[in-house]
């Protein structure tokens, strides 16, 4: 039985294809990239191995700002879990990217009691153990365009 | 052609619903089929087909429940089928067991759904072991950041709110309906609590803000089952007024829900219900009482706006002053539905009983007058599927 290094007990994700590592990979390198379709350039999140929008299946991993607004969210007072329950209350957004798709993490750097929709936020890196990098979101100063 | 309304549900059961460690889930699954059968005045041995689940077991028992059930019953089962609407499928299983029924595929049609003993994983009656496994349902992209069934329908809300202005206390009033119901209910798992208020609900915990404990399902366990046989049968069986599908529909939306449009307006749903009330051909005003999944309040207000029953946003003032009561507009879920009658495994089950009993005049101080018409809504995950029925007499 092999042990990590950490104490780290929350949920880790598992039984990802490897066609989709390189997501978690960018993340381990705090430079996020998500799929982007070769042919009609809509970008795809979480990975996918087919376009949603024009059904191509030539997908090219792609930066993006980093950058969006919060669509929606909810403060998670009751977690899944022990683990998850010690930080709680968390805020939980879905926010719309620049690009124009939508992620989901948690919203940290703000109290919950203080966070709106259309709050302008943006993504950063959280090594949780040697093997994993998680993003959230923290807010950000107003993009333009 | 043969017509889903060629078919009819003749029999149904319902344990009481609670914590049920002491039986196990295949005592209870057949305790739910005799109970059908008894309801309908078929035998046991007359089964010939299943939708769903049978008996559970290990390996090739759970695999393929059909064979299992015909080695019990000593003849050949001639129909199983499954559909994939989660906790709704086998509410949503009537279709499948009156499609084989109306086709001549099968005779005598059960669907059961059973949850008991120590269960583990959501069927658990440990609330927290049930609560984490919820939680994973939805994948890595979104449980390593500790969420949960209750913030998945929290998110969808919040958003709500912010588009049409929703309140706390609009979402109450369908929870204080529904628990009306459910005091009325002998076997609901929440009518012994009493009656509760909207202060009660908008001042009771925060579970995932802007849900509250009182907006949440219950976590339970309990059994449930009916029988679907030929509408002649049913009627030559004289015990209760047949009550058949008159229209179905299915829309299965989306798995991650930063993939769809919007997270206020489920085309889903709106496909489902619209499929079925076009092969029912009748219309939103002619239904006189609705089961819409409700594993939170939230829910509930977006299958009404979503069927059609009001415009989009004005699912607020639509429940408002009891309008899903017993006494208003559309009285909807009126056993108490997931949040106080059973949230039990496919709990759609119960949300389908609860509408035959409407329609053959048997929900006693629940009754809704001259119910004739009901309208079902099932969904599987966070309105990720749904399917839709209209069910009346034949």
């Amino acid at each position: 039985m092999t042990t990590t290094t950490t104490e780290y007990n929350k949920f880790l994700p598992e039984d990802i294809p490897d066609s989709q590592m390189p997501f978690w990979e960018s993340l381990k390198a705090k430079a996020v990239k998500v799929q982007r379709c070769d042919n009609c350039g809509a970008y795809l999140y979480i990975p996918k191995d087919i376009c949603n929008k024009c059904y191509h299946t030539e997908l090219t991993w792609t930066p993006i700002s980093g950058h969006g607004e919060v669509y929606t969210y909810t403060i998670v007072r009751r977690a899944p879990t022990p683990a998850y329950q010690e930080e709680a209350p968390y805020t939980l957004a879905h926010v719309t990217m620049d690009e124009g798709f939508r992620m989901i993490a948690k919203l940290k750097g703000i109290a919950p009691e203080d966070v709106r929709i259309g709050l302008p936020v943006q993504i950063t890196y959280e090594d949780v153990t040697p093997e994993w990098t998680l993003f959230d979101f923290e807010p950000a100063p107003a993009t333009t365009g | 052609m043969a017509k889903l309304s060629d078919a009819a549900i003749a029999g149904v059961y319902q344990t009481k619903q609670g914590i049920l460690t002491d039986k196990t889930q295949p005592s209870v699954w057949w305790e739910c089929v005799r109970g059908a059968c008894e309801d309908a005045g078929i035998s046991v041995g007359d089964i010939d087909g299943l939708v769903g689940d049978g008996p559970s077991g290990v390996g090739l028992r759970d695999m393929m429940p059909a064979p299992g059930l015909a080695e019990l019953l000593g003849h050949p089962i001639r129909f199983h089928a499954r559909n994939t609407v989660g906790a709704g499928a086998a509410g949503a299983g009537v279709n499948l067991a009156a499609y084989a029924v109306a086709h001549g595929l099968a005779e005598v049609v059960v669907v059961a759904n059973a949850v008991a003993g120590q269960a583990r994983g959501y069927g658990s009656a440990n609330r927290d072991e049930a609560v984490a496994t919820m939680a994973k349902l939805s994948g890595p992209y979104e449980y390593v950041y500790g969420t949960t069934r209750v913030s998945d329908y929290a998110t969808l809300a919040m958003r709500h709110m912010h588009e049409y202005g929703t309140t706390a206390e609009q979402l109450a009033e369908i929870a204080v309906a529904q628990r009306h119901g459910a005091t009325l209910h002998p076997l609901s798992v929440n009518g012994y609590r009493g009656d509760i208020t909207v202060e009660d609900v908008v001042t009771s915990r925060m579970i995932a803000d802007p849900l509250h404990l009182l907006d949440c399902c219950a976590i339970n366990q309990g059994g449930g089952a009916y029988i679907v046989t030929s509408a002649d049968h049913a009627r030559s069986l004289g015990r209760h007024a047949p009550v058949a599908v008159l229209g179905y529909g299915e829309g299965h939306n989306h798995i991650d829900p930063n993939a769809v449009e919007s997270l206020t307006e489920f085309q889903g749903a709106k496909v489902s219900a619209d499929t079925a009330f076009g092969m029912a051909g009748v219309s939103r005003d002619d239904i006189d009482v609705a089961g819409i999944s409700d594993h939170f309040t939230v829910g509930v207000l977006l299958g009404l706006e979503d069927a059609g029953f009001c415009k989009k946003g004005e699912g607020g003032s639509f429940v408002e002053k009891g309008g899903t009561s017993l006494t208003g507009r559309l009285p909807t879920n009126t056993s108490g539905g997931f949040l106080s009658f059973s949230h039990a495994g496919m709990c759609g089950i119960f949300t389908l009983i609860e509408l035959v009993n409407q329609l053959r005049g048997d929900a006693g101080e629940r009754q809704v007058n001259d119910a004739s018409l009901a309208f079902l809504n099932a969904v599987g995950g966070a309105q990720q599927a749904h399917a839709a029925a209209i069910l009346g007499r034949v």
